[in-house]
């Protein structure tokens, strides 16, 4: 029998990949419009202060420049609930927004912001959690009780009794550091807010739809007259997704200067606009009994949002939700809190801040196992969770490939010959995750809407408002048009990047691209199918229901000889009395009141080498597993986990703001240091299809499950390799030194 | 004050008014429009930007235009057609080495230098090659992969010299 598929589970080439590799994807400092100015913004250089005095004057008489705006050009306008849009009275961290330039070329913009002269009072700063949650300490923001900006609590089950009943109960501390995304594509927007009423914007972004209702709302537009254009992104993981200080400035600086403005950032002025992971301090509390069976986890996280809040608020919800998802326990308390701080703003780095807490959740387990004499590998059998569970907050699997993904990694990477079995410094590690695929909650609907049209030649344009950030969506959503209808990926072109043009879409976040945007694809194309059948139905003299689309071709089920091509019954169907032309049309909004309807599982197996002399560590294997639930483009998945594993093993081993009086002191991406391809590991990919019942084609997310799944595999490698178990993230060489050298200690204290 | 610069890009000859704190990166994407060559960070820590003087694979955020006199340069624009891409970007498409594809035209350049000199390189001068590159997308596996593959028909083609 021929494949159940004729082009979903093909290893598909992107179809952007001439674009792409001639360099004539336009990004957004690609584009030059006539008359563009060059804007440059002018930060706070102390971490906080008053200030007393803005002097413009300077800056406004050089020639060249066309427009200075300090807040009170931003009329009060927030960015969140905390961020006054250019700091009048009070500067909150190194890099904090006080004015702007906008000038006819860019070495104009950066004199003149140089002339910008701003007095400070300075205020003792608080730089540590330490620091902000102790008693005496002053509060930043005006309105607020204390230092925390935010707190989660959540509560399943009677923790009290499984603690009371549990065999043995583990704590451990752990603190991470700050890091730093690090996208290709530096933060940059060109604004034009030159005629009366309407704004167009062009931005690297993950959510087209959030910057468009974020600067209507602030500006005081309507949305439908904020059109923005992302084109392309060059690269988001997780922190582009919400409207950011530099596009509002970009607008009003549009806006006073009648003229199209451009910012982007400078290398270094990179580290403090995009705002990644914070310093967090994680507690893990857990009850298990002698046979390895959890029963229940106490979490406590502190996290160092920096300055200012922006939508942080989301981390704890999915680092506490996460909690819940992956094994079967008796009793689950979480208590997050987000805490001020004068260092630089935190957001999200890739992982959405699941690299922190699974690294340590997976120390703490890996601590238990050997608290209990017991192989890894078996303590993840026991307590992963399996298709048909429902956890304790009532979220049901209706897919489950989490058991599959262990086997399958243990065996292939040889787990039983050797974990406990290695030389010296040599280590193996597991780490499991799991990610929801299509998460809700931002709005009372999580909908993604698609259109299509299709030509008389039988070729067809996709329009949806996901964004391709480089995760290869758009192909997907070609693949999963052209699968619903019998033709070939390529004979789609997919139309995206301006909210003129494209449907609603909420984005490319929570992992809702295959699964939500994908199910909308899927419903237009079946729109458009419906129309194709009748006239086939009436040229074949079949029932539609009776009809197959394969290969470009229409035939009747079991009889291909009487086939008509794709072709002449779009042609037919045009060309008739009738004259209609096709169009297919859809929207889904997964159909559940919980977070997700979907959920993505892995496994992934880490082998290392440590030099003892140099601390540094180096990723020799990782053998990958993750449910996909089906893999729609194979070449697509193994690119993603290649991705994680090199992200997730960066956040792991080498990445690492230094900060020191709120100021990044490695503001480059020489200093701050990253994998290169040296540090390229081997990695076996295994591809777990679960088929998931509400995924179109059974499909679930694979654009950040295995970033879910490899810092605790490194992590615990690591430990295994030096027989330290280290509670610091990044796992510097200067961090497993420190860990050889407390080794040491420990074992003459003993003799 | 501006100086008058003859500039050969891509086989094709320019005369252009220069300032001498320009570099070859605005040069090309500021004043020839060849936005083909992507501007990262600007101070030559990501590869971004690489185009081939003379053979070499060079950051273009740190040569000044005027150092170029003379030079033949080669940009991403430089090495394809309208009939046919370059077999490098083939390779590179269809070995899925290209994700957002913002690093994918200096990474492609710098593979042109090392493949235009060594058609044959093992891993590890792959790796050398492309140590001063960065990609936050692929984590290097298929960009690797794609260098190794496109090094395989020169090995075929031998037969038959």
């Amino acid at each position: 029998m021929a494949d159940k598929f004729s082009v979903v589970g093909k290893r598909q080439p992107k179809l952007d990949g001439p674009l792409k590799t001639t360099g004539r994807s336009q990004f957004t400092d690609d584009i030059v419009l006539p008359g563009m100015l060059h804007g440059k913004i002018v930060r706070s250089t102390i971490p906080r202060g008053k200030i007393l005095n803005i002097d413009t004057s300077k800056a406004e008489k050089l020639p060249g420049v066309m427009a200075v705006i300090t807040h009170k050009d931003a009329g009060g306008i927030m960015v969140g609930p905390d961020q006054q849009l250019l700091c009048d009275e009070v500067v909150y961290y190194i890099g904090d927004e006080v004015a702007a330039v906008a000038a006819v070329d860019e070495d104009t913009a950066y004199e003149a912001a140089e002339l910008i002269k701003i007095d400070y009072e300075p205020l003792p700063p608080l730089l540590s959690i330490e620091e902000a949650t102790a008693p005496d300490a002053p509060i930043l923001h005006q309105y607020y009780e204390d230092n925390y900006a935010d707190e989660l609590n959540l509560n399943f089950g009677d923790v009290d009794k499984a603690f009371a009943e549990s065999d043995h109960i583990r704590v451990d501390e752990f603190t991470t550091y700050p890091t730093h995304n690090c996208f290709a594509e530096l933060h940059g927007t060109l604004a034009d807010y030159s005629l009366p009423g309407k704004l167009t914007i062009w931005t690297p972004s993950q959510t087209a739809i959030l910057i468009q209702k974020g600067m209507a709302q602030s500006l005081g537009l309507s949305e439908s007259n904020v059109r923005v254009c992302n084109l392309n992104t060059g690269g988001a993981f997780s922190g582009r997704g919400a409207v950011r200080p530099h596009h509002l400035i970009a607008a009003l600086l549009s806006r006073k200067a009648s003229r199209p403005v451009r910012i982007m950032a400078t290398s270094d002025e990179e580290f403090i606009v995009c705002r990644s992971g914070g310093r967090n301090k994680l507690t893990f509390k857990s009850g298990v009994m002698k046979d390895g069976t959890l029963k229940v986890i106490d979490a406590d996280h502190l996290y160092d949002c920096g300055a200012y809040v922006e939508t942080q608020f989301i981390m704890p919800t999915i680092v506490g939700a996460t909690l819940l998802l992956l094994y079967k326990i008796e009793a689950m308390r979480y208590r997050g809190r987000l805490v001020y701080t004068n260092n630089v703003p935190y957001f999200f780095h890739h992982g959405g801040g699941l690299v922190p807490s699974q690294f340590a959740l997976g120390q703490h387990l890996y601590l238990i196992a050997q608290d209990l004499g017991m192989d890894p590998v078996e303590l993840q059998l026991i307590n992963g969770v399996d298709k048909g569970y429902t956890t304790l907050n009532d979220t049901h699997f209706a897919s489950c490939g989490l058991k599959e993904c262990i086997t399958k990694v243990a065996r292939k990477s040889g787990w039983k010959r050797k974990y406990g079995k290695l030389p010296p410094y040599k280590g193996i590690g597991i780490g499991c995750g799991v990610m929801s695929s299509g998460g809700k909650g931002l709005f009372i609907h999580d909908t993604s809407a698609a259109f299509l049209k299709i030509g008389e030649d039988g070729k067809l344009s996709l329009f949806t408002g996901l964004p391709d950030m480089g995760q290869g969506s758009h192909t997907t959503m070609a693949i999963i048009a052209a699968e619903t209808l019998g033709i070939a990926a390529d004979d789609i072109t997919v139309v995206s990047g301006d909210t003129d043009i494209a449907p609603f879409d909420v984005g490319a976040f929570a992992q809702r691209g295959t699964f939500t945007t994908g199910n909308a694809v899927k419903i237009a194309s079946l729109d458009a199918k419906k129309q194709i059948a009748k006239t086939a139905s009436e040229k074949l003299g079949v029932k539609p229901s009776t009809l197959i689309f394969r290969d470009r071709k229409v035939y009747p089920k079991g009889a291909p000889d009487k086939a008509i091509s794709f072709e002449d019954v779009v042609f037919d169907t045009l060309n008739s009395m009738e004259g209609r032309f096709i169009m297919g049309r859809g929207f889904y909004n997964s159909p559940t009141s919980k977070p997700a309807l979907a959920y993505s599982f892995g496994a992934q197996i880490a082998e290392v080498e440590v030099d003892p002399e140099t601390g540094m560590v180096k990723l020799l294997k990782m053998t990958v597993a993750h449910d996909v639930g089906r893999a729609i483009n194979p070449l697509a998945v193994e690119g993603q986990m290649d991705g994680q594993v090199f992200s997730g093993m960066g956040q792991t081993l080498f990445e690492e703001c230094v900060m020191e009086n709120g100021q990044v002191l490695n503001q480059s991406r020489l200093d701050y240091k990253l994998p290169r391809p040296y540090e390229v590991p081997d990695i076996e990919h295994i591809i777990v299809e679960s088929n998931d019942p509400y995924g179109p084609f059974g499909a679930k997310e694979v654009g950040e499950g295995p970033i879910a799944c490899n810092p605790h595999a490194i992590a615990m490698a690591v430990s295994n390799a030096i027989g330290y178990t280290i509670k610091e993230l990044p796992i510097t060489p200067e961090r497993v030194l420190q860990a050889l050298k407390e080794k040491r200690k420990e074992k003459e204290q003993k003799s | 004050m501006k100086r008058i610069l003859s500039l050969n890009v891509n086989g094709n000859s320019y005369e252009i008014a220069v300032n001498p704190w320009q570099t070859l990166l605005d040069v090309l994407r500021d004043e020839l429009r060849l936005i083909g060559t992507k501007s990262g960070c600007g101070i030559g820590t990501c590869g971004v930007c690489t185009v081939i003087i003379d053979g070499k694979a060079i950051l273009s955020c740190l040569t000044l235009a005027l150092e170029c006199e003379g030079r033949s340069i080669t940009t991403i624009e430089g090495i394809s057609c309208a009939e046919s891409l370059h077999p490098i970007q083939k390779s590179f498409i269809e070995n899925g080495a290209v994700q957002c594809g913002f690093c994918t035209p200096g990474i492609i350049m710098t593979s042109k230098a090392l493949l235009d000199e060594n058609p044959k390189p093992d891993d590890n001068e792959i790796k050398d090659a492309l140590s001063g590159t960065f990609c936050r997308c692929t984590g290097h596996i298929k960009i690797m992969e794609a260098v190794r593959k496109v090094s395989q028909p020169v090995k075929e083609e031998k037969s038959d010299g």
